[in-house]
């Protein structure tokens, strides 16, 4: 066996910049973008990123909520997922992040530190399979985090009017349920622009308390 | 050219290093059964990175809770490099300019948890500076500043 000291690992695909310059970081925000598997949380992220989406892997606690068996010790377990990731930067000063995160499983969205400080979040549905959505709407009811539903519109068709789709996730009034084009980025920064609509309520209720 | 073996010869020792009774086919006829499945990953998946809590020195809670995803992170300027890991080093040579955790992960190709472990010990000796945002949650003027970027955008 070869135990022969090795030279540096190549660590990714790191690069040392020319120089370094002392440039004051910029305010980051973020924006979750939450729902199942393939409906077009990755797409929702690249149409509006200014960089391509990056993906990096963390650890997610699966845990049982106390949903099935109440009273008992939540088991808990955790996984490793994908996330994909992009950002804005809306000045000098302020770069705006998203994070779109899986949640196929009912019992796969116990990720507090991810949410901590976030601005809100988008739910994306896809009406054919809108069960996989529970888990988020689920966890962001509960941790009072704002969100939207987004229906994202594959082919540009929307295949249930919204009213249905409200009625079958029965959120509350004040959640907005609006359909958008995962792929077109005008869509993507109008269904955004509820969210921080949403966002801006709740900061000026808790400002006011 | 082969011969038969000879049925009254033993077995031949299978290599310097191997207890003879662990040879299958030894005079007692032991047959060492692997109780578990063999460790490493499987065939063809073999990989030359490290395990992540090799990177990390057998820790696997982040030091600081107040580092998250989107926290901006930038090296000091001279910091002593020379005795540092190659993780540690790239992510100093990444973060010259300001940089999130989640970037230095996905770029590095580091798992998210170990980032976090390594930009906490990089800041405890006063490598890095990571920038702790005062209020939990933006303030409405902050918020009015994203609206009005993400308007701005067609």
């Amino acid at each position: 066996m070869d135990f022969e000291p090795s030279p540096d690992r190549i660590v990714g695909t790191a690069r040392v910049p020319a120089e370094p310059r002392a440039a004051a970081p910029p305010v980051p925000v973020k924006i979750i973008v939450a729902g199942g598997f393939g409906v077009g949380k990755t797409t929702t992220v690249g149409a509006i990123s200014e960089i391509s989406p990056l993906t990096t892997e963390a650890e997610m606690t699966l845990a049982s909520l106390g949903i099935d068996d109440p009273g008992q010790a939540s088991q808990k377990t955790t996984t490793t997922i994908a996330m994909d990731f992009g950002c804005v930067t809306i000045d000098r000063t302020l770069k705006l992040y998203l994070f779109g995160t899986p949640g196929q499983s009912r019992f796969a969205f116990m990720w507090d530190h991810l949410i901590r400080g976030a601005l809100g979040a988008l739910v994306v549905v896809d009406t054919n399979r809108i069960d996989d959505c529970y888990p988020a709407v689920d966890y962001f009811e509960r941790a009072k985090v704002p969100f939207v539903v987004g229906v994202n519109m594959f082919d540009g068709q929307l295949g249930y009017q919204l009213d249905e789709v409200r009625w079958a996730l029965a959120v509350r009034d004040d959640v907005p349920v609006v359909s958008y084009d995962a792929r077109v980025r005008t869509s993507v920064r109008d269904a955004l622009l509820v969210v921080l609509d949403r966002a801006l309520d709740r900061a000026v209720t808790m400002q006011a308390q | 050219m082969t011969y038969p073996p000879d049925p009254d010869d033993p077995a031949p020792p299978a290599g310097a290093g191997v207890r003879p009774f662990l040879h299958t086919s030894s005079p007692w006829g032991y047959q060492p059964e692997p109780a578990f499945p063999p460790a490493g990953p499987p065939p063809g998946e073999e990989t030359t990175t490290l395990r992540p809590f090799v990177i990390t020195a057998g820790r696997v809670s982040g030091p600081d809770a107040e580092i998250g995803l989107e926290t901006q992170v930038t090296a000091r300027p001279g910091a002593m490099m020379s005795r540092l890991s190659p993780e540690k080093r790239a992510i100093l040579a990444l973060c010259a300019e300001p940089l999130s955790v989640a970037e230095i992960s996905a770029r590095l190709g580091l798992h998210l948890g170990v980032t976090r472990i390594l930009v906490g010990d990089l800041r405890a000796d006063g490598h890095l500076d990571v920038h702790v945002l005062d209020n939990d949650f933006p303030d409405p003027q902050t918020i009015m500043r994203v609206i009005r970027g993400l308007r701005a955008i067609s």
